[in-house]
């Protein structure tokens, strides 16, 4: 077994019980409910360097023009460039020790960690734990943009753990690019976030997935809201062997607006897990759930979206709207709306559709001269474009845009 | 010399233009699933001219209109159709539109997410490339957009809209003559192009057809009735019973229909 190597590893007192506590339960299997279309089974043949310290070369898809980047190459960050004022960097215990009162309330959150054993091993193992502190009031107009790469030359386990905390009246928009190389040998990315947006606070987060097919990136993401703050969350789930998304928001105050938008066009040999919850626990609060997928080739997607409504979450809205196109024969889609509703007093919505494009939209479209292959392609780009168009960094848009329509074009021989 | 060289020049364009053969359908039989539908039509179209198909319901006006088109649906089991001399049944649906076939539906079907005037600018620019022409800029699409606008009185609000999403009926029927105003074919197949018009955008759309005729080009209209050809005036009318022409005549057939009905046409038949 591929996790006998760590039984050896010796590890400050908590950090060897969050290990002990993933040794207990292993990687996550199909007989595992949360992970029943999405086995992680086979990482146990894989004889993992857990800690690597080989350098990669970045070669991340994006560049965006004044942007400060945070450069993870291999598990390893660095701050390039210099951040606006009232913004910080700094590594976790730093951070542990300036803001006592903040970590007394963040250790008494409660996350809802649903058989989410890689959460402990990246506790365990994470090669950074870093914190990017929005100070208050602080308005930055520029994102700031991670750069995510990795590349190894034996199989590796890449764990990183960010903090990222806005505090009262502070935004940020902060693009997530994570990569890694086709050739590649096997890759475990295991990439923890926990996000703090304080009240009046607003975050704009984009995440691109753009990996090759030797990795399997999961991750976690963990937002808890504060009173009137706002979160545009996106995710991009473009290429990848296996991508697992968990993306968990904790709705702990009043008129806070959450939007979950997602993406995902896996290809063949590919498979998305996106997996979300949103736990409405105070009241007149919104959620807005937008999440659409377009399956290529032999891939498989997963959607599985949680709403909780407590019973002080009175006058919640709460939506959700999960749509499929199969482009092809060999593709498969599971979709499961969770929706669990304990006040009474609330607006909720759920709907998830999967299908092929319409053939009379097909021969429309054909009779005005244009291709079937064509025609499908625009079907689809228009289907997907609805997520995209939300993005508002341009050069993000576009490079995303592209990257869809590229690989659409590809799988479909256009 | 050169008078007769003229006069040969002046007499080609003419033959081109005039009288040329456009479309010959022959003994064409179709059916859906097992269920036959057309059952021998035999039908001439010259450049220039205006057909009108009527018929009572279920007769299988749509269905010649739509296997014209190339829709997959039918099944030609015998026959031949030939559009200026190339086997018309032999092509895709956008090789028939791009040799010149344009139909405009009775149902234009909504595409989210595409507006008109991409969905134009690709439809133009692969029939461009189908025909080695080079494609066409954003400037000479504006232009040429404008040009065709005033065919239909459509305005730019509605073309930049998703195509035919949350369309009225006339809208919808205006957005097609104005795609047919776009891609200029030889051949407009309108299929009950009248259904769910009121008289006003009836006429609207009439006068985009009317305005897009020529001599080099020619016009097929599927009616259930005949109000719209008080509109677009028709050559010849045909009448199409249990998928066959069972009576060509000129435009007067048409107020005869409308005035007696067709069971005078069927019951003259010796089935």
């Amino acid at each position: 077994m591929a996790t006998d190597t760590l039984v050896t590893i010796s590890l400050p007192k908590e950090k060897q019980s969050s290990l002990d506590r993933f040794l207990a339960k292993g990687f996550p299997t199909n007989k595992w409910e949360e992970w029943k279309y999405t086995s992680l089974k086979s990482l146990n043949d894989i004889e993992w360097n857990w800690n690597t310290s080989e350098q990669s070369a970045n070669s991340a898809a994006l560049a965006l023009e004044n942007t400060v980047e945070i450069q993870t190459q291999n598990g390893k960050m660095t701050l390039k460039g210099t951040l606006p004022t009232g913004v910080e960097y700094l590594d976790f215990a730093s951070f542990a020790a300036q803001k006592p009162e903040f970590m007394r309330t963040f250790n008494e959150r409660n996350p809802i960690l649903d058989q989410n054993s890689l959460y402990d091993l990246n506790d365990a193992l994470a090669s950074s734990h870093q914190v990017i502190w929005v100070k208050k009031g602080v308005k930055l107009d520029k994102p700031i943009l991670h750069t995510y790469f990795a590349s190894v030359s034996i199989a590796s386990a890449i764990q990183i753990k960010l903090l990222i905390y806005l505090e009262e009246g502070s935004s940020l928009t902060w693009v997530d690019d994570l990569a890694s190389s086709e050739d590649s040998k096997s890759i475990l990315s295991n990439y923890v976030q926990e996000i703090w947006v304080s009240k009046n606070a607003h975050l704009t987060f984009v995440k691109t997935q753009d990996f090759g097919l030797s990795t399997t990136h999961v991750d976690h993401t963990f937002i808890n809201q504060e009173d009137q703050s706002l979160v545009d969350m996106f995710t991009f789930s473009l290429n990848g062997g296996l991508i697992r998304n968990n993306l968990h928001f904790y709705v702990d105050g009043e008129q806070v607006v959450s939007n979950l938008n997602g993406l995902y066009v896996p290809g063949n040999n590919q498979l998305v897990d996106s997996h979300t919850v949103v736990d409405h626990r105070m009241p007149n609060s919104e959620s807005n759930e937008l999440y659409k997928g377009v399956l290529l080739g032999n891939s498989t997607g997963v959607f599985n979206g949680k709403i909780f409504v407590r019973p002080d979450a009175q006058k919640t809205n709460a939506f959700q709207s999960c749509k499929n196109v199969l482009a092809s024969d060999k593709a498969t889609m599971n979709t499961k709306p969770q929706l669990e509703i304990w006040a009474d007093d609330v607006k909720c919505s759920h709907g998830t559709t999967t299908g092929q494009l319409s053939d009379e939209a097909l021969f429309y479209m054909q009779s005005r001269g244009i291709s079937q292959d064509a025609a499908k392609t625009l079907l689809m780009l228009a289907f997907v474009q609805q997520v995209i168009d939300k993005v508002e960094i341009p050069a993000l848009k576009e490079s995303i845009s592209n990257r869809v329509v590229t690989k659409i074009q590809q799988a479909l021989g256009v | 010399m050169w008078f007769r060289k003229i006069y040969g020049f002046n007499f080609a364009v003419n033959y081109h233009f005039k009288n040329k053969r456009m479309l010959s359908i022959t003994n064409l039989h179709a059916q859906i699933g097992e269920k036959e539908i057309l059952r021998g039509i035999n039908l001439e179209v010259k450049a220039g001219e205006v057909h009108a198909i009527m018929g009572p319901n279920g007769s299988g006006k749509s269905t010649l209109a739509s296997v014209l088109a190339g829709r997959e649906d039918y099944e030609v089991t015998d026959g031949s159709v030939s559009f200026f001399g190339k086997d018309l049944l032999d092509l895709a649906p956008e090789e028939r539109a791009a040799e010149g076939v344009f139909l405009a539906f009775q149902y234009p079907v909504e595409i989210p997410g595409v507006s008109t005037t991409n969905f134009m600018k690709s439809a133009v620019n692969e029939i461009r490339k189908y025909r080695g022409e080079e494609p066409l800029d954003a400037v000479q699409f504006l232009k040429m957009f404008k040009e065709k606008m005033a065919y239909v009185n459509i305005d730019q609000s509605l073309l930049s809209r998703s195509l035919n999403e949350g369309f009225s009926g006339g809208e919808k029927k205006r957005n097609e003559i104005f795609q047919m105003a776009v891609l200029a074919p030889k051949l407009a197949i309108l299929d009950e192009t009248d259904s769910g018009l009121d008289i006003d955008a009836l006429r609207i759309v009439a006068e985009g057809v009317n305005k897009l005729k020529s001599p080099d080009n020619a016009t097929i209209v599927v009616t259930h009735y005949q109000r719209l050809l008080d509109y677009i005036v028709p050559d010849y009318v045909h009448v199409l019973y249990k998928g066959r022409i069972v009576k060509s005549g000129t435009k007067e057939l048409a107020l005869e229909l409308e005035e007696k009905g067709y069971d005078w046409i069927i019951s003259a038949l010796v089935d």
